[in-house]
């Protein structure tokens, strides 16, 4: 099967002043459909940076990344965030919803930057989450005025709405109790098993990464572990 | 950009008073622009309306040269106070122009006039019989004098509508026949004029010429000689005879012969001039405002980086965010210019009543393009600092 997404010797140097600081060196990594990766590290292993390198929110610095066989780490900025839009969902730690929206508005906010005709009806496909998510009592409330928990099903909800091909989550667990964590990764599964959705899931957790068919570990910018 | 204009709005809305804070600067800068520009087309309808109600083909000798060739209109000041003093020599050389239908010479002091107890500051207007037709002035009530006054030098006037309405209890027609003071000296009132919508006319006391000579014109000058004919195609030949005569006795430059239209043009471009003066001053308060709007937009973008993020992470692209911030930045401008401007509007709706202030199509369409052009200026800086932030920069700002 060919790979949703695949790095090919991927580099990313960021700049303090003159000096070069490496964040994540030679990466080679190949991501299938419906495949639920984790990417494992202590803090500055660059295991973040490797994240939003898949996420198209960071171009490399060397190496190439194929997206459908199509190298995108040269596109511009219009075409890559149309590709984020439309391919790829984030959840972050800190939940990230916009705090002066709803829910509900939160949740239809990628559909505003999609450019064309949707082949789904967003209000629907917004309904449908909320219910699946359990949310759809709290979709007029303001994020501030529900639990961390539903915060972070508002995030998922919203990474799903456009029917992304890749979930990536950052640390989705790390702001909330360990029952609540639980609830959100068994959600994650779900969407991985039931609607085949691609999973990357950056933690320093062993018991999280566990959970993943497939894990990597990285040390110092380079990958240095991979269980399958 | 519906979807963006919401966003704006409710931004907006959550922050009131910052938002109406950094409104209000350009809200003050468009009113007062519009305020002037209204004030000012006001001002020239009115002197305008003033010297169509003066009577057509009227040719006006004025003392000092208030079209010096190779000067421009702000001489014109300096003609009225220099120049020569006009007196009966003058007023009998240009009564022998067999051309001119009327030749009115013009005595004009502001002074006050009392009755009955009250007191007004009007003007004395010492002229003859004919500036009555030459001027267009018909009494409501009595008479106006003839020659035979003049030439006896009666003690009457014929009193301006608002002059009489103030002396005389609200009720001009009760001046008719009863004494005015001035000067100290007591004058029967032989008539009252019609309101002329003039202030200068409306508040007048007109009298003989020959009667203002003694003690309120000693001197024995007229400020002005005023002429006439019936046709209107003589006035040129009118003011060539005019000049003829007054050059026999003064210098070019001591006097001159002008129709009322070149006086309102001159008027005009000295109003043109004080107006974009005015105009060019509180422009400066629309600068400062569309820089206090930068800075709450520079601000803005700071305390908005993680948004914008966020939403660079959901897909929104450079344009997106730079057109998010534009428009929050055009609106906000645009608003108060909106706002500037009904507010100019009440203000020129309520001094209607007693100022002939106007708004035009002009007033409108700066205020709207100017208000938004400033929004985008000044917006166009911080929504570029918000497009430019790399998505991953943003997303990680605490």
């Amino acid at each position: 099967m060919a790979p949703i997404i695949e790095l090919k010797h991927v580099c990313k140097t960021y700049y303090l002043g003159a000096e070069a600081v490496p964040a994540v060196c030679g990466i080679n990594l190949k991501l299938e459909a419906k495949e639920y990766l984790s990417i494992l590290g202590s803090s500055g292993s660059g295991k973040s940076t490797l994240m939003y390198l898949i996420g198209l929110m960071e171009t490399p610095s060397e190496g190439e990344i194929l997206l459908n066989n199509q190298d995108v780490s040269r596109l511009s900025d219009a075409a890559l965030s149309h590709l984020r839009n439309r391919f790829i969902g984030f959840v972050f730690q800190q939940f990230n919803l916009i705090n002066k929206l709803t829910v509900w508005e939160n949740i239809l906010l990628p559909v505003k930057f999609f450019r064309g005709k949707l082949n789904f009806d967003p209000v629907k496909r917004a309904e449908t989450l909320l219910k699946k998510f359990s949310i759809y009592e709290r979709r007029n409330f303001f994020p501030n005025k529900i639990s961390g928990g539903q915060q972070q099903r508002t995030a998922i909800a919203r990474a799903m709405i456009m029917h992304p091909k890749i979930i990536l989550a950052d640390e989705p667990t790390g702001n909330l109790d360990s029952k609540t964590g639980r609830d959100i990764l068994d959600l994650i599964e779900d969407l991985n098993r039931s609607a085949g959705v691609t999973i990357v899931m950056v933690t320093h957790e062993q018991d999280v990464a566990k959970r993943a068919r497939t894990r990597i570990y990285l040390k110092d910018g380079r990958m240095v572990k991979k269980y399958l | 950009m519906i979807l963006l204009l919401k966003d704006a709005l409710l931004d907006f809305q959550r922050n009131r008073v910052r938002t109406f804070l950094t409104a209000l600067g350009i809200l003050i800068g468009v009113m007062s622009v519009v305020l002037l520009i209204a004030l000012g087309l006001g001002l020239k309808n009115y002197i305008s309306d003033q010297f169509a109600k003066m009577g057509a083909n009227l040719v006006m000798v004025l003392p000092g040269n208030v079209f010096k060739k190779g000067q421009n209109a702000t001489s014109f000041g300096v003609g009225f106070s220099g120049g020569a003093k006009f007196d009966e020599k003058d007023y009998q050389a240009l009564q022998k122009i067999k051309l001119a239908d009327y030749v009115v010479p013009v005595y004009f002091k502001s002074i006050a006039i009392e009755a009955q107890r009250e007191k007004y500051f009007g003007y004395v207007q010492g002229v003859n019989e004919q500036a009555f037709p030459l001027l267009n002035l018909t009494p409501i009530i009595g008479r106006v004098f003839t020659k035979a006054d003049v030439a006896t030098k009666s003690k009457i006037v014929v009193l301006g509508y608002t002059l009489a309405e103030n002396l005389f209890n609200q009720e001009p027609k009760n001046a008719l026949n009863r004494q005015v003071i001035i000067n100290s000296q007591r004058f029967k009132v032989s008539g009252v004029l019609e309101k002329k919508g003039d202030r200068e006319m409306d508040s007048a006391a007109i009298m003989p010429y020959t009667t203002a000579f003694n003690r309120i014109n000693p001197n024995k000058d007229f400020f002005s000689i005023y002429l006439g004919v019936n046709n209107k195609d003589q006035v040129e030949q009118l003011k060539r005879e005019v000049t003829a005569v007054l050059l026999k006795r003064y210098e070019e430059d001591d006097f001159s012969v002008t129709e009322q239209t070149e006086i309102l043009s001159s008027v005009n471009q000295i109003f043109d001039i004080i107006n974009s003066i005015l105009i060019a001053i509180a422009s400066i308060s629309l600068l400062v405002g569309g820089i206090g709007i930068m800075n709450i937009m520079f601000a803005t973008v700071t305390e908005r980086t993680k948004e914008i993020g966020i939403r660079r992470s959901l897909g929104a692209t450079k344009k997106d965010v730079l057109i998010q911030f534009l428009s929050e930045a055009v609106i906000l401008s645009a608003g108060g210019g909106i706002i500037g401007l009904v507010l100019a509007s009440l203000i020129v709706f309520g001094i209607r009543t007693f100022f002939p202030a106007a708004i035009n199509l002009l007033s409108v369409a700066a205020a709207l393009g100017v208000s938004s052009g400033i929004g985008i200026i000044f917006g166009v800086f911080p929504a570029r600092r918000a497009a430019n932030l790399t998505p991953l920069e943003a997303i990680r700002y605490e």
